[in-house]
């Protein structure tokens, strides 16, 4: 999604989005959790299926899985089912400050917000540009390792190829590194 | 292993960021602030590498799976507060653009996952180094698993205490999830990576291959 054209206005987005997020993770009450939803949902509306999916994907399994898990021991505790409402409030309050943080990540561009921060835009290009360039390698050493064997491998298989991915990328990240330090010497940095 | 937005409070987040701040801006003024043309690809290359680490998946018994740390592997190959700066900057990143961990509960993850786990590894490994290396770098990789694990523990622990209309989760409930493949499973599997890890990249500085 676009985002604001303007780089102040992405920097009040994103002082109004941590002020917000904490202010969502101190409520408790179910109705207010829910009117907080209601006040979200009409200020993200455009673009608010795909923020919701992505929060729903991300905070659904945990909060699911251990309230679950929780309403199980407490009817094997007690022989009575919990109230429901503090687990609800649970997922809604997770939900709903993954959906902030999503909606709001969609209409900014961290990088034109945080450009005249120099040190924290430039480890931030770098690292984002380094995580691409390592991921591709340990994909591709990953793949290469089920390949070559006949079965899916084990958890120690796969543990000791990790290591040896490791040893690849830490040597590709030093030469990055120097490689980087080198190209922001040559452009006057 | 992280906490989860909207599972601890203002009056826990809010603190567990205050203790951060100082360390932040001590490891941020020690690795970025002089020469930060020297430091700061080093430090973006490190924490992109930490990041990548973290998304090794190891399949484990009963049909699940844990992914790696590898932040113990930074705190014994430079120092604990690199490694506490890189794990932020990690979480910071999964926080922001993969939906993980979180931005409220940023400080929690960054003491529990990048200072005092990694600084009781590293502890142990200083003990135990001389008597034998890969017994002690088992030790910092499990060790680093369990204390992170404990203080992530505590954390969503003290918040049930403080308010359990909050966290319903009993702490029963807590500890069987938290405790249990943290002991038996990712433990293991850290301390083993650790071992592994570490004796291939020495191996490939021997070489050279990082000059």
């Amino acid at each position: 999604m676009a985002s604001t054209t303007d780089p102040r206005a992405d920097r009040r987005l994103l002082v109004a989005w941590a002020a917000g997020i904490f202010a969502l993770s101190a409520l408790r009450d179910l109705r207010t959790l829910g009117v907080a939803a209601l006040i979200a949902l009409l200020l993200f509306r455009r673009g608010a299926g795909r923020s919701l999916l992505r929060a729903a994907r991300a905070v659904l399994p945990v909060t699911a899985g251990l309230s679950l898990a929780s309403i199980a021991f407490h009817r094997l505790a007690t022989g009575t089912w919990p109230p429901a409402g503090p687990w609800a409030a649970l997922a809604l309050r997770a939900g709903l400050i993954g959906f902030a943080t999503f909606s709001v990540l969609d209409r900014v561009d961290l990088l034109r917000a945080l450009a005249p921060y120099p040190t924290p835009s430039r480890l931030l290009v770098v690292t984002l540009a380094q995580i691409h360039a390592l991921r591709l390698v340990a994909t591709e050493s990953r793949d290469g390792l089920t390949s070559r064997l006949p079965r899916r491998p084990g958890a120690r298989v796969l543990v000791r190829n990790a290591g040896g991915i490791t040893a690849g990328l830490f040597t590709l990240a030093a030469r990055n590194a120097r490689d980087v330090g080198d190209a922001m010497r040559s452009r006057g940095f | 292993m992280h906490v989860p937005d909207g599972f601890v409070s203002p009056r826990i987040s809010l603190p567990a960021l205050a203790a951060c701040a100082p360390l932040w801006a001590w490891a941020a003024r020690r690795h970025l602030g002089h020469a930060s043309v020297e430091s700061l690809p080093v430090v973006g290359t490190l924490t992109a590498l930490a990041f990548v680490i973290q998304t090794l998946v190891i399949p484990v018994p009963g049909g699940t799976s844990t992914h790696l740390v590898g932040v113990m592997l930074l705190a014994l190959l430079f120092h604990p507060l690199l490694a506490f700066l890189c794990e932020s900057l990690v979480l910071l990143v999964q926080a922001l653009f993969f939906g993980a961990g979180g931005v409220t509960v940023l400080g929690v993850n960054a003491l529990a996952m990048g200072l005092l786990g990694p600084l009781a590894g590293w502890l142990a490994w200083k003990a135990l180094r001389r008597p034998s290396e890969k017994v002690a770098l088992f030790a910092a990789g499990w060790l680093s698993t369990q204390v992170s694990t404990a203080a992530v523990l505590g954390a969503l622990l003290l918040q049930h205490r403080l308010d359990p209309g909050y966290l319903p989760t009993p702490p029963a409930v807590l500890v069987t999830a938290m405790g249990v493949p943290s002991l038996a499973v990712t433990g293991v599997v850290e301390g083993l990576y650790t071992v592994f890890a570490l004796s291939l990249v020495r191996k490939a500085r021997l070489r050279g291959v990082d000059d």
